[in-house]
């Protein structure tokens, strides 16, 4: 009997021992100046000297875990909030009711079709008054399009496409990505050991997510997503279009006035964030293809679009 | 030989045991859910526009009695009702290795609210004027409505997500 179960303690025992080196090699992240002690937390944990083996265990456990902890929605709608902050500040928002009430409607509605139909704080939607041709998805769900991006816009269907393709960003969290994976490694840490506490480790933190925030806004406005992250939301945004009972050619045609005039010499601002538009076109174009989209009747939605935007 | 063989087998078998154990032991716990949004929306049906029956806080635990498609069948203080999978987490948190579910699931809560949490967002704001804020509160306060949102679908004659009207 004892023979049996041999193997199968000696991996608990091993990974039981494996976890304890780790936890003795682990620095202790505490905040300088503080003492070793912090007595509040853990209740007997931690007294000088010898350690509970348990104890040191689900510490380590914790830190492992912590560790792996991806951001949660919360963490990433105050990211969002911020970085809509810094785009607010070089843009203003356009004071029409229609517009407003227009984007959001759409917005919304692609919203629902997408793979992430609730956010943290739900999806916004607004237009920056600028002649700039360009998109901002916000980690979380606040977008913004600009005036020049809106007015390149032919119909309802291209509108949406637009939309469709931001909230494929907010959906696939390219925002997030676009923050170091040094400073999210930096705050797990943090999380998994006591210096989080106090002023000092507020202090710590609100670099941290200062440098996330920088790191998410120079993407958005200076090096744009990679040409994958494109082509992944335009791929997202077709789906979205579909489910929603918009014409997915939208997208193609949208696409295909924005190329003419990149091909037209159009530089700057998202032309410059979003090079190879003729190829991504191309794949648009194939993907439509091969799902065997035919152009629908949209001519109710055209009309309404002609309504709100005069 | 044979013997080795035997004894290879008989090894192999103890840790798929070991390492179905390791598996299986959070799948039981799988009858929670925690709120991931500001506020899960708990509806009568498993559409978006069903009514909503109860409004549950961020960080609460819901029980999950069961799942059609996008749907969970939950259940919060007595209410029984739908919230859609976007609104809640599946995460579980090592419960068979230091303690029982929900003393895991507050430790849960206390990691997270110990990243970006909105005391770092006030040091954020206190330590860089941020004007931008206001104008962001401003776009974040307009909402549409469940109504307006279903007349306008339907007026375009669109849907939400392949049938549902």
């Amino acid at each position: 009997m004892m023979k049996k179960i041999t193997p199968a303690f000696a991996v608990l025992i091993l990974s039981f021992v494996l976890l304890w080196v780790c936890a003795e090699a682990t620095p202790a992240a505490k905040p300088a100046g503080e003492p070793v002690q912090s007595g509040t937390q853990g209740g007997s944990a931690g007294q000088a000297g010898k350690q509970d083996p348990f104890e040191i265990f689900g510490r380590v456990v914790r830190q492992l875990e912590s560790a792996a902890r991806p951001m949660t929605e919360k963490e990433e709608y105050y990211v969002g909030r911020a970085v809509a902050a810094q785009i607010l500040e070089r843009y203003r928002v356009v004071q029409d009711s229609r517009i407003m009430e227009y984007v959001n409607l759409v917005g919304n509605a692609m919203a629902l079709a997408s793979d992430v139909p609730y956010t943290y704080g739900g999806y916004h939607f607004a237009v920056l008054d600028t002649s700039e041709v360009n998109a901002f998805s916000c980690p979380g769900g606040i977008v913004f399009v600009t005036r020049g991006m809106l007015s390149r816009a032919g119909n309802e269907e291209e509108l949406a496409a637009i939309l469709a393709h931001e909230i494929a960003h907010v959906n696939n969290r390219d925002g997030i990505q676009a923050i170091q994976q040094s400073r999210w490694v930096e705050v797990v840490s943090m999380l998994g050991g006591e210096a989080v506490k106090g002023k000092e480790g507020i202090n710590k933190l609100t670099l941290l997510f200062e440098g996330s925030v920088n790191d998410v806004v120079r993407t958005l406005i200076v090096n744009g997503y990679s040409q994958d992250q494109e082509r992944a939301a335009d791929a997202s945004a077709l789906n979205f279009l579909n489910r929603a009972g918009y014409d997915p050619i939208g997208l193609a045609d949208y696409l295909e006035r924005l190329s003419r005039e990149q091909g037209a010499g159009n530089r700057g601002g998202f032309f410059s964030t979003h090079p190879g538009m003729s190829e991504r076109l191309g794949l648009v174009r194939s993907a439509i293809a091969s799902n065997g989209w035919k152009r629908i009747d949209h001519r109710i939605r055209d009309r309404r679009f002609g309504q709100y935007m005069k | 030989m044979q013997e080795r063989v035997r004894r290879m087998n008989l090894k192999l078998r103890h840790l798929l045991i070991v390492a179905g154990f390791l598996l299986l032991a959070p799948a039981a716990l799988a009858a929670e859910l925690r709120i991931v949004t500001e506020e899960g929306l708990v509806r009568k049906d498993r559409r978006f526009f069903a009514p909503v029956v109860t409004r549950v806080p961020y960080g609460e635990l819901i029980r999950d009695d069961s799942r059609r498609g996008d749907w969970f069948r939950v259940r919060y203080q007595g209410i029984q009702g739908w919230i859609h999978k976007s609104q809640v987490t599946e995460r579980k948190y090592r419960a068979t290795l230091t303690g029982p579910a929900p003393e895991a699931t507050r430790d849960e809560v206390a990691l997270a609210g110990k990243g970006f949490t909105p005391d770092v967002e006030r040091s954020y704001r206190g330590q860089n004027p941020r004007p931008g804020y206001e104008a962001v509160a401003r776009v974040e306060a307009y909402r549409v409505s469940d109504e307006a949102l279903q007349s306008f679908i339907r007026s375009g004659k669109l849907q939400v997500r392949g049938g549902e009207p």
